[in-house]
């Protein structure tokens, strides 16, 4: 298995869901979109990409369909769901929540 | 959200489902495009095409672990894995044929036999009332010292209907009785079936008719106004071709002229097990068709004919209903002592009704469940015998998959699934052996039933029992699969890699077959046991004899009512009867009675208070079974009268009461003493005094396995019923007697039916001798399959853990055991566990023949033949099944057994 270890369990989710949310994708797209928003801070390993969008699909929360790329290949293109935008704002204010608590305690500590 | 998300995901596993290969490409796809991208990618910087293609693929971790994973996220591998294990579990098996064949051979005996009884036990206990709504339907039951399930009285009924607020109704219904039926008012009528019901019935068990109405509430208000009768599905066929314009027509029962009103449904046979009634007609006409003339039906509060049902208002408890028809009983109580001193009521659903303890087809049902079920069981541990041997051999193969990174869980389903391949096929044969003795039953039909009312078999082989036997075949695929298929998954890998088949010592490993062994001797002992009791127990009753003489007997039967007689037509007809059959020429004497010894329908009760005897506080009378007999009864039938007198020509209407008991009764309430002489009171110790004339030999009366009971026999003059059996003792063959008792019935009245007229030997061997045959018969077929399945997977049992132990043997001769000595260690062996096997079957051998003879026989203590047959059997099948493979190895060279794998 390869769990993306350099990230907070759970958050590759949120930030697919989050990109897809912006414009419908394919995984070649995504992947580089990955790369070039997060840099070197977030790795994601092409691996994992695969698998997460499988699930996300599996769970109802990405769609996917077949279009013409601006190449003119066929190419899989995910697009986030109503589903998936429920599920979007509540992942999206748990790790807000998450994180305003973790950089609370980690200022106390700091301190 | 829920709801939604269902959706969603349902429809994506049925399309990964149904369309796999699809999904499957447009995954390769969806990757491909990806590395072709990157691919180009690495081109792009200066990559040499090789060096890009493998920097993608490295980039992916593994493109089939990928798809792997991906295709998990989908979670339908379950069922592609079973798709897989069962293909190749049919490999396997081909492999294998004999023994699978054996194996499914052995399940379906198990399988058959459960499910053939289980078809019967489901129309006798468990299938629902024929109507909507079948589990509001409760019965309600008047309750005494004596008996917990006694019937109502009309006005009981009336007062329970118009003061209770449980039910959405309540409805009454007689029991079916004879009818006497006529379609033109001249015909000479034939006897068909048909009960009285309460106007309601229809309308409250939701039955629609089939064509016209039911009954208006108001038809059974006035006696005698309303002569409307509703056809039963089965007559309407038979009689009137299920011609439409039935209705309106005009028919004669019991001598009176009905309306065809309607017609049941096909779907509603009736609220009876067996009885599927010809007429249904108002509770109003209860002039015609009461069974008790000397009471008045409407009137009479100890009148009890009626069984009463209602249906409950949903959301009330049984326990609701319960007390409150308790409050009523306790009512009854104290406004009328004399007609209901310490009678209480109660409410039953349907289950408890047929599960009373008293009831034949309970104990019927729980006996042969029980040995249904030991087969079963017999054939499971027979079958997990075989896998386990089977699964042994395939050690190395086993091991080596878990080598390769099976998980055992996942090797633990492959096995199973084997085992539930067999375990089906097993269970589609064993449905159709189940069919097969269905059929079989229905061709005894005729035997069962020597009667000429509408009764039918009902068992069949429905969806209830085809999911039972399936759920039935389920559940014995995991009882012989599981423990072999834990078993063999837990091997050493090490040795398991060395060798094709190789017994790890330890107790462990062996003591799973020796519990099997164990097991089957003692299933197979105690099946053997019960069977063995309930053949002999049942000859042992006809060896015992009746008490009366069976042979040159006619027998035929009157019901004046068909008729509608008078008392005093009645009286006159049968003193007529008697007097001019006996002067017939081939008539050597004469009897009447109520009912004959050993026949179809239940005797009489009677309520009495010995005289002089101290009543229990709570307790206003005991009861008795009672027959009615003129006084040819004792002479004709051949019952020894022990004290004192039979019946006499003097003991009429008017001369004071006399009875004659049965020597049973005599010892009951008079041990010691002369019962001749004293008197007995009926109902109540103010009651009517009846003095006791003579003792009679006690007779088999109601089967003949059953225990000596009470018998009372009153004078027909003192006592007159209306329906009686004339018993004609003959010098020839009996059935030359018919001709000149019909001219004699002629000369009295033309139109008066001669019913249910046999030679009484042939009725009793119907009744008493063959029906309980095709019982004991069912029995003995379920003993000898049960022994033979048992003998079979003993001998593959023990026959295997011997050649196992082929190599020891090899080695104990090389270091110089002699035969002999190899012989007795493994035959030694195989008989301590039949030892064993052996003390836990006759423990439970002795449970189940207490059980039985409490439930059937009157015959107390042990059957030492069961014992004394079966288990040398058992024995001597250990002794071959060890000897033979014992003698094969210590015949080999030991070099050659050493060399064995």
């Amino acid at each position: 298995m390869s769990k993306p270890n350099d990230l907070v369990q759970g958050t590759l989710d949120l930030l697919l869901l989050k990109m897809l949310g912006l414009e419908p994708l394919h995984g070649w797209a995504i992947s580089l979109r990955l790369k070039s928003i997060s840099g070197d801070v977030l790795q994601v390993s092409e691996g994992s990409l695969y698998p997460a969008l499988h699930k996300l699909e599996q769970e109802g929360w990405i769609t996917a369909e077949w279009k013409q790329t601006e190449n003119n290949r066929r190419a899989k293109f995910y697009s986030l769901t109503r589903l998936g935008r429920k599920q979007l704002e509540s992942e999206a204010a748990n790790w807000q929540r998450l994180s305003s608590a973790i950089s609370h305690v980690v200022q106390l500590s700091e301190a | 959200m829920r709801m939604e998300h269902w959706w969603f995901t349902a429809r994506l596993r049925l399309r990964s489902i149904l369309r796999r290969t699809r999904v499957e490409q447009e995954l390769d796809e969806e990757l491909q495009f990806h590395l072709e991208h990157k691919i180009d990618e690495g081109i792009a910087k200066g990559l040499s095409p090789r060096e890009a293609r493998y920097r993608a693929l490295r980039a992916m971790d593994g493109l089939e672990q990928r798809k792997e994973e991906m295709r998990d996220t989908r979670r339908i591998h379950w069922l592609t894995d079973f798709s897989d294990d069962a293909h190749y579990a049919i490999r396997s098996l081909r492999r294998t044929f004999g023994l699978s064949a054996f194996v499914a051979i052995t399940l379906a005996l198990g399988i058959g036999m459960t499910s053939g009884i289980f078809s019967m036990v489901d129309a006798l206990i468990f299938r629902p009332y024929p109507v909507p709504h079948p589990s509001g339907v409760v019965t309600l039951v008047s309750t005494t010292h004596d008996s917990s399930f006694d019937d109502f009285s009309y006005r009981e009924y009336l007062d329970i209907r118009g003061n209770t607020q449980s039910y959405d109704g309540v409805i009454a219904n007689t029991d079916m009785e004879a009818v006497g039926f006529s379609a033109e008012p001249a015909a000479t009528p034939r006897v068909r079936g048909g009960m009285m019901v309460s106007a309601n019935y229809f309308h409250v068990l939701g039955v629609e008719p089939r064509l016209g109405r039911g009954f208006r509430e108001e038809e059974d208000r006035v006696p005698g106004r309303d002569a409307v009768v509703v056809l039963g599905p089965d007559f309407w066929k038979q009689e009137f071709a299920s011609d439409p314009s039935v209705l309106g027509r005009t028919v004669r029962l019991n001598g009176t002229e009905f309306t065809v009103i309607g017609v049941a449904p096909e779907t509603f046979p009736g609220m009876q097990i067996f009885g599927r009634p010809d007429f249904y007609m108002p509770l109003g006409m209860a002039r015609l068709f009461s069974t008790d003339r000397q009471k008045n039906f409407f009137e009479d509060r100890d009148d009890r004919e009626l069984n009463v049902s209602a249906r409950l208002k949903p959301g009330t408890t049984l326990q609701q209903a319960q007390s409150e028809l308790a409050v009523l009983a306790k009512n009854f109580e104290r406004e009328y002592p004399k007609a209901n001193r310490s009678r209480g009521a109660a409410v039953h659903t349907q289950f408890e009704m047929r599960t009373r303890a008293d009831d034949g087809n309970w104990k019927f049902s729980v006996i042969f469940m029980i040995l249904a079920l030991s087969v079963l069981l017999v054939a499971c541990t027979n079958v997990a015998g075989l896998l386990l041997a089977r699964a042994r051999t395939r050690t190395r193969e086993i091991a080596l998959r878990l080598a390769l990174g099976a998980g055992r869980f996942r090797l633990v389903r492959l096995l199973l699934t084997e085992s539930l391949i067999l375990a089906s096929l097993g269970g589609l044969a064993g449905i159709a052996i189940g069919y097969g003795f269905v059929e079989w039953f229905h061709t005894k039909q005729n035997i069962m039933f020597m009667t000429d009312l509408p009764v039918g078999l009902p068992f069949r082989m429905d969806t209830r029992v085809l999911l039972a036997s399936v759920a039935l075949t389920a559940l014995s695929a995991l009882l012989c699969g599981l423990a072999p298929a834990l078993q063999s998954t837990r091997v050493d890998l090490v040795s398991g890699l060395k060798s094709a088949d190789v017994d790890v010592p330890g107790r462990k490993r062996l003591w799973g077959r020796n519990m099997l062994v164990v097991a089957q001797v003692s299933m197979s002992l105690m099946l053997l046991t019960a069977s063995f009791l309930m053949v002999r127990g049942f000859q042992h009753s006809l060896l015992e004899g009746t008490g009366f003489a069976k042979d040159h007997l006619l027998m035929t039967s009157f019901d004046p009512r068909l008729m509608q007689y008078s008392a005093a037509q009645t009286k006159q007809f049968y003193e007529l009867l008697a007097e001019r059959v006996r002067v017939a020429p081939g008539v050597e004497s004469e009897a009447l009675t109520q009912n004959i010894p050993l026949g179809e329908d239940d005797f009489d009760g009677v309520a009495f208070v010995p005289d002089g005897f101290q009543m229990p506080r709570d307790r206003a009378n005991f009861t008795s079974t009672m027959d009615t007999v003129d006084e040819g009864y004792f002479e004709t039938m051949g019952i020894p009268i022990l004290r004192g007198r039979g019946f006499l020509r003097s003991d009429t209407a008017d001369a004071p009461r006399v009875a004659v008991v049965n020597a049973q009764f005599a010892k009951h309430y008079w041990p010691g003493a002369d019962a001749v002489g004293k008197h007995i009171r009926l109902d109540s110790s103010a009651g009517t005094p009846v003095e006791i004339v003579g003792v009679a030999q006690t007779i088999k009366y109601q089967v003949t396995f059953e225990r000596p009971m009470d018998f009372v026999y009153m004078p027909q003059a003192q006592h007159p019923v209306a329906r009686m059996v004339l018993m004609l003792r003959s010098s020839g063959d009996p059935l030359q007697l018919v001709k000149s008792v019909r001219d004699v019935v002629r000369t009295l009245d033309p139109n008066l039916p001669m019913l249910q007229t046999r030679s009484y030997e042939d009725f009793y061997l119907n009744r008493a001798v063959k029906a309980p045959g095709v019982a004991t018969d069912m029995v003995g077929t379920m003993g000898a399959v049960g022994l033979l399945l048992a003998l079979a997977g003993l001998y593959g049992l023990v026959a295997y853990n011997v050649s196992r132990r082929t190599r020891e043997i090899g080695i104990r001769m090389a270091l110089g055991a002699a035969n002999s000595d190899v012989l007795r260690l493994v035959m030694g062996k195989g008989l301590v566990l039949v030892g064993m096997g052996t003390v836990i079957g006759l423990v439970m051998g002795f449970a189940v023949e207490r059980l039985m003879n409490s439930m059937l026989f009157n015959t107390g203590g042990v059957d030492i033949m069961a014992y004394v047959v079966v288990v040398p059997a058992l024995f001597l099948v250990t002794m071959l099944a060890t000897y033979v493979p014992a003698r094969r190895a210590s015949r080999i060279a030991p070099t050659q057994a050493l060399r064995y794998e």
